[in-house]
């Protein structure tokens, strides 16, 4: 059974206030491509319930309905009548999931890539002989040290070597 | 005009070509684009935001300082790119005690950042410049009948992107009518991609692209163009799994907007590397007589 948890209610009301503009319409569900797909089990009215509601068992632990699904398509967001500002409350949450729950592996492998060379995607031999050919620059990106140490300051280094081990 | 480039990371670490075409554009329309030292990943908000909010905003506000070009600032070629920097650029700019714990972490590189930076998508630009690009088509696109697909962040929210429209968007279709094609409406138009869900579940990630391509081939179009690279792979690299199936098949030759006005501008498309798309444009291009 879950239980409300009022303190992970006030903190995701801090963190956005327009979750209690909410009354529970359905229009965002009515428009999410996800819900359609998944007929009905990916929701986001009911995450939208749970939050108002407290339930931090069930979005960060058992993760029902499952966060990761949204395309962050931002349709709901943009239909609301209510503006309630859905993807935002849902990325805070599932910041959350990433401190201290399940996270999709693809996440955090994007992450430990963006960690170890500041970009996401490092250029392979094979990709800068083919940006030769092509007549292409070369690209002088970030330096690896210094947006380390932004991420040693927002806590990214720790997360995401912690779920590395 | 000018505008300092940020290309991120998709299309130059994975898809240069796009690139190319989209430079050869840029040039043959006289507007600068200024290779700018020290961008990292925008970061990803289909990616990174999801997971550390904190964490993008502040290596987005980063990429923002990086620009000393005044009121042009960046353009960029992708709408990932494009959806964080303006959404970053928004959210510090609504709330200033934000900007201060951003630019707190900025000190720390010695950096900050002034709010002030302007950014646009390339196609926003194009359309901007709709009378110059008439003016360099060389070669209309007689036969492409083209399904627009325009993504989801190159519209939403419209709150911070303050461009085009957020469900019935027309911009992307007037430059591909400008550069002589004819564009073709579909059932599912604005509808996602399902890129960003293929983290999650690849399944329900193939069956969003693979509703699409069928409501593609019901309109009659025989390709597609679109600005954002997510999508780009989205659309070519799944045809050929999804053709395994036993009743479909889909072949339907994508084509980035670059490409489309590099074509009608002239150049050959070996130049722009085509070749490199996993479904070949080249049959189709010889099939509409656009080339020979």
């Amino acid at each position: 059974m879950s239980v409300i948890n009022f303190e992970f209610r006030n903190e995701v009301l801090k963190h956005n206030a327009s979750l209690s503009y909410c009354y529970q319409c359905s229009t965002c569900s009515g428009g999410c491509p996800i819900a359609l797909l998944t007929e009905g089990k990916y929701n986001p009215r009911l995450i939208i319930e749970e939050a108002i509601l407290g339930l931090q068992d069930k979005l960060i632990e058992m993760q029902d309905p499952n966060l990761w699904l949204c395309s962050t398509c931002q349709k709901c967001v943009e239909l609301c009548p209510q503006k309630v500002e859905l993807t935002e409350i849902f990325t805070l949450i599932k910041n959350r999931c990433f401190e201290e729950g399940e996270v999709p592996s693809g996440f955090v492998s994007q992450g430990k890539a963006v960690l170890d060379n500041g970009v996401a995607i490092p250029f392979s031999n094979a990709i800068l002989a083919r940006r030769k050919k092509l007549g292409l620059p070369e690209i002088k990106t970030a330096s690896v040290d210094e947006i380390k140490t932004l991420l040693k300051v927002t806590n990214f280094e720790y997360h995401i070597t912690r779920r590395g081990e | 005009m000018e505008y300092d480039l940020f290309l991120g990371c998709v299309i130059p670490a994975r898809l240069p070509f796009l690139e190319a075409s989209s430079r050869k554009v840029f040039e043959t329309l006289g507007i600068k684009l200024n290779d700018v030292e020290g961008f990292s990943c925008c970061p990803d908000p289909t990616g990174i935001e999801q997971i550390d909010h904190n964490t993008w905003l502040t290596m987005g506000a980063r990429n923002l300082s990086l620009s000393k070009n005044g009121n042009g600032g960046i353009l960029s070629f992708c709408s990932g790119c494009v959806e964080t920097l303006k959404g970053v650029n928004f959210s510090l700019n609504k709330d200033p005690s934000l900007m201060e714990d951003v630019n707190k972490h900025l000190k720390k590189v010695g950096k900050n950042y002034d709010g002030k930076t302007n950014v646009k998508h390339f196609a926003q630009v194009l359309y901007e410049n709709l009378d110059l690009v008439k003016k360099k088509v060389s070669k209309p696109l007689e036969g492409f009948k083209v399904a627009v697909h325009y993504g989801c962040h190159y519209l939403r929210p419209s709150e911070f992107i303050q461009w085009d429209d957020p469900f019935n968007p027309y911009t992307i279709d007037e430059i591909v009518k400008a550069l002589g094609a004819e564009s073709l409406d579909y059932d599912n138009k604005i509808e996602c991609c399902g890129n960003p869900v293929e983290k999650s579940d690849k399944d329900l990630s193939l069956m969003m692209i693979e509703n699409k391509l069928k409501a593609i081939q019901c309109s009659g179009a025989n390709c597609v163009a679109l600005v954002c690279p997510a999508c780009y792979q989205q659309f070519d690299f799944n045809q050929r799994e999804l053709s395994k199936k036993e009743d479909a098949n889909y072949e339907i030759p994508i084509f980035y907007l670059s490409e489309l006005a590099a074509l009608a501008f002239g150049y050959d498309p070996e130049d722009l590397g085509l070749n490199f798309h996993r479904i070949k444009p080249q049959e189709f291009l010889e099939n509409i007589n656009f080339i020979k």
